[in-house]
């Protein structure tokens, strides 16, 4: 078990800046999520760890020892491939033995350690298999279980999950959660999928375009989003934004576009104060939001246009027309709303969130 | 229902005869009749050179071959022939195959200096090859190749000279199509495969045992048929390189000597299917590692 590192870690290729200026300090036992769309430089990072991409810049320390110039092998981290990367010409036994067999264990050993990462996994009955044999589901196990019988320091997760159908995905979520919670090794563990990111994640490491966005526990990055960017990432269905622009009136400051007037709450209005007369983004959740009744105060109420209903069941979608715009509100599952319903609205006050247009900091 | 179904079940497996007829008519024009007409002329004295009609004469071309040292002469040739040219091949194409698998400046051209020994039309590459190994004697290093002309053929005997250049030739251009073929192979398999293997092992050699190899083994078993059978029923390269002044010769140009320049029909046709044996063990012992079985026992 052990620490990982990474100082002003960069990756260049040849015209493409894929990792800028990273910095991470991935904790003991932690298991830490790297997120973002595809180019992020997530996998380039993760990579980077692994010894399977060059440092360009930078250095990553696991345990105590600098381990730039150290072969993928003497670096004591498993990684687990998205395609299983197992090997066709050999039995699910021999896939999980592979690293083992290739640093020279005793026979006995590796024997007992298959069996003990079998039983973990619930694969006993495939260990004489070929890999075309298995399911998806049983493929990832076995990739899962090769890394496990090398206990190493560090699991390198490259999205692992991305293969398998939706519901085995949520099904081996679990299963991963509930390893780590087990064998308590750290990890890094890479997907596009935010939803993975906020399940598995101790913390979650937000990325775009080569840089770190913001790092942070799950809910910490849901209600306090750095910047536009993490606040549109993070969250499903995404963050609602309007272009408004900031107006003084009656002793407060209000959010302002044809169709729409929003007064900001007191808490946000000092640091919003010095964006009088000039035009930010508005963030709201759709969760923020629900039908308006009496109690709701006109500062926060705005008229909506029903122009989709996606009844879910358990909540209701509706995609409105507010303002100039069209957003997501997510009402409860006795709303009664038809196409083409006009709406009212209200916002709650506290999780409007607000967002430089420049820097697309949060404000 | 089921009558139903069996009768346009019927029909789609006429459909499927009926698709198939032209290729079965092809396939029984080009290689079947010849093929026949062969094995029957293996059991006659046709001849051109013979007035009247062929007459069976049962195995007895094929006896005559048995006892004809020519034709264990060019058995031996072909089978070494076959062999050196295959090893040489497989280990030169693998390393061809191995350098291109991984990008480096300038691979681009290093990838078209290999690919074209193969790309070029043998017929010219022969000329320069022949002109290269004998050169016109105002040639600057033209002392130097009759020297390694006589050395060889004083020591291996008269036309061993040639004899290399021809196994040169033959690998000079199968090695080149087997490096591309193998780098079709490696390019198919999935790169964290090898990956893999990288993160558990510093060992090149370790690594390219137990992981390359097997990965590679249906393109390793591909790449050997076709050299194999290539070498063993090869004519033209033999052919063209020496002008058909063959003194090592193999059993392609024996056949084609006997029945074109002899005349004699029957025998030629009985030494041509003396292949097909050592063909067809090839092609079975190999086919099996093509394709492995699909169910193991569980």
């Amino acid at each position: 078990m052990a620490q990982v590192m990474m100082k002003e870690l960069n990756k260049k290729y040849d015209e493409v800046h894929a990792v800028k200026d990273v910095n991470l300090h991935v904790r003991d036992k932690e298991f830490v999520v790297l997120v973002g769309p595809s180019g992020c430089g997530k996998s380039t990072t993760l990579r980077m760890v692994a010894g399977l991409e060059e440092i360009t810049a930078g250095e990553i320390t696991i345990g105590d020892r600098v381990v730039n110039d150290l072969p993928p092998k003497d670096r004591d981290i498993a990684m687990v491939f998205q395609n299983y990367a197992l090997y066709p010409h050999m039995t699910v036994y021999d896939n999980m033995a592979f690293g083992l067999k290739m640093r020279k264990f005793p026979k006995p050993e590796i024997a007992k350690r298959v069996q003990e990462a079998a039983e973990i996994l619930g694969i006993q009955e495939l260990l004489k298999r070929k890999p075309r044999q298995l399911s998806g589901g049983q493929r990832q196990r076995v990739a899962v279980g090769r890394a496990i019988v090398r206990h190493p320091q560090v699991f390198l997760f490259d999205e692992p999950l991305s293969n398998l159908d939706a519901k085995l995905r949520v099904q081996m979520r679990v299963e991963l959660k509930r390893l780590h919670d087990r064998l308590e090794t750290t990890a890094i563990y890479v997907t596009h999928d935010q939803v993975e990111a906020m399940t598995l994640g101790d913390r979650v490491v937000v990325m775009k375009d080569g840089w770190i966005q913001q790092v942070g526990e799950p809910l910490e990055l849901y209600s306090k989003p750095a910047n536009r960017f993490v606040a549109g990432f993070i969250g499903s269905p995404a963050m609602n934004f309007m272009d408004v622009s900031v107006a003084e009136a009656n002793g407060a400051l209000w959010a302002e576009t044809p169709g729409l007037r929003v007064k900001a709450p007191a808490s946000i209005a000092g640091r919003l104060g010095a964006y009088k007369g000039q035009r930010v983004t508005l963030g709201i959740r759709p969760e923020d939001l629900h039908v308006a009744t009496g109690s709701d105060s006109a500062d926060y109420c705005v008229e909506a246009v029903v122009e989709v209903v996606e009844p879910l069941g358990s909540e209701i979608l509706l995609d409105v027309k507010v303002a100039q715009s069209v957003i997501v509100a997510r009402v409860d599952p006795t709303v009664r709303a038809k196409l083409h319903d006009k709406l009212r609205l209200a916002l709650l006050p506290e999780q409007l969130r607000f967002f430089d247009n420049k820097t697309e900091l949060a404000i | 229902m089921a009558a139903a179904r069996s009768a346009g079940r019927t029909r789609d497996i006429r459909l499927a005869y009926l698709l198939l007829a032209p290729t079965l008519l092809l396939l029984l024009t080009t290689l079947a009749y010849p093929i026949g007409w062969e094995i029957w002329t293996s059991f006659t004295d046709l001849s051109p050179l013979k007035d009247g009609s062929a007459e069976f004469v049962g195995l007895t071309n094929y006896g005559r071959l048995l006892g004809d040292p020519e034709f264990w002469r060019a058995a031996l040739v072909t089978v070494v022939y076959a062999i050196i040219t295959s090893v040489a091949k497989l280990a030169l194409g693998l390393g061809f195959a191995l350098l291109l698998a991984r990008p480096f400046r300038g691979r681009a051209l290093v990838f078209l200096a290999i690919f074209i020994p193969w790309a070029y039309p043998a017929g010219v590459s022969v000329i320069g090859w022949y002109w290269t190994l004998s050169p016109p004697t105002t040639t600057a290093y033209a002392p130097a190749m009759g020297h390694l002309k006589h050395l060889v053929d004083g020591t291996l005997g008269t036309g061993a000279w040639a004899f290399t250049s021809i196994i040169l030739f033959n690998i000079w251009r199968g090695s080149s199509f087997i490096g591309v073929l193998l780098l079709a192979g490696i390019n198919a398999i999935p790169p964290e495969l090898f990956e893999c293997a990288l993160l558990e092992s510093k060992s090149r050699w370790r690594r390219f045992r137990l992981v390359t190899v097997p990965l590679l083994r249906p393109f390793l078993a591909l790449a050997v048929f076709l050299s194999l059978t290539g070498a063993f029923a090869d004519l033209a390269n033999v052919w063209m390189l020496t002008a058909g002044r063959i003194v090592f010769p193999v059993i392609g140009t024996h056949a084609y000597f006997l029945a074109v320049k002899a005349g004699q029909y029957g025998p030629a046709s009985a030494l041509a299917l003396t292949l097909v044996p050592f063909l067809l063990t090839i092609l079975l012992v190999l086919f099996r590692l093509f394709d492995p079985p699909r169910r193991e026992a569980t």
